[in-house]
């Protein structure tokens, strides 16, 4: 079950930095519908990935048996996820809050810190595949 | 304040707030806390009274500790699998079932070890006796 609940916040938070990388390298005097269409695409995103990610967690959680370490691979895959999850939490809140309000400074943060979670999620799969799959 | 700023506290305290539930929620998942630390004491006291392991037998520990601990334990008297202490297979069998996994049970670690390293763990697993 963990294995399928997983790939959901996965491909979201990945899909959600991707699209808000396209509105920020969209030109500036190109169809603002254009840009308003992938912020928006990257406002749902994540907050479905952090939904998703409860789902994630839960199942993790039952099939490690409550082990919030572990040892080995286990630990790996965790090392990354305690960190991504907190910060997909956040980044979520930080953009249920601000939606159309930021600044473009906060904006380029907030894309900083979307992408630094895809990444962290990014070596959080990787990980549990290897847990899972690979041995 | 400005929006962003008080977005960025309410977004760390939830953060916080749901690690916090999750690493609170966790030790009820764990099947008898009281009984895994009885049982922690127990082999902390037969650890001490074991030899120290060297040579292949020390490297198989630690190829252990990477990718077997998770499922048999720490101490390899079994979790989610089976306790590994007083194997009565051979050693072409543990290597089959290392190499192969085992449907349903066990991944494959064909992959990610080689025959010296599937060596090194056998040269560990003789090593635990009751």
């Amino acid at each position: 079950m963990h294995g399928g609940t997983t790939h959901f916040p996965i491909a979201l938070v990945m899909a959600s930095a991707l699209f808000d990388l396209a509105s920020f390298l969209v030109p500036e005097n190109s169809a603002r519908t254009r840009r308003a269409g992938f912020q928006a695409a990257g406002f749902c995103t994540i907050v479905l990935g952090a939904l998703g990610a409860f789902g994630a967690v839960g199942s993790g959680l039952v099939m490690s048996r409550g082990q919030l370490l572990g040892s080995g691979d286990l630990a790996r895959h965790h090392l990354f996820l305690w960190p991504a999850f907190a910060m997909l939490i956040g980044l979520a809140t930080w953009r249920l809050i601000v939606q159309n309000r930021g600044s473009a400074r906060g904006f380029k943060i907030y894309l900083a810190g979307s992408m630094l979670t895809a990444a962290l999620m990014a070596a959080a799969g990787y990980w549990g595949g290897e847990l899972l799959l690979n041995g | 304040m400005r929006i962003e700023a008080k977005a960025a506290l309410f977004g760390t305290a939830a953060a916080l707030v749901l690690l916090g539930v999750t690493f609170g929620l966790s030790p009820f998942l764990q099947p008898s806390i009281a009984a895994a630390s009885k049982q922690r004491s127990t082999n902390i006291a037969s650890a001490a009274a074991s030899p120290a392991l060297e040579g292949e037998a020390k490297r198989g520990r630690s190829l252990f500790d990477r990718n077997c601990a998770h499922c048999h334990g720490d101490d390899a008297r079994g979790d989610e699998g089976p306790n590994l202490h007083d194997l009565t297979k051979t050693d072409a069998r543990i290597t089959r079932i290392v190499k192969e996994g085992i449907k349903g049970e066990m991944p494959r670690f064909g992959a990610k070890l080689n025959d010296a390293d599937v060596e090194a763990l056998i040269a560990y697993l003789r090593t635990l006796k009751s």
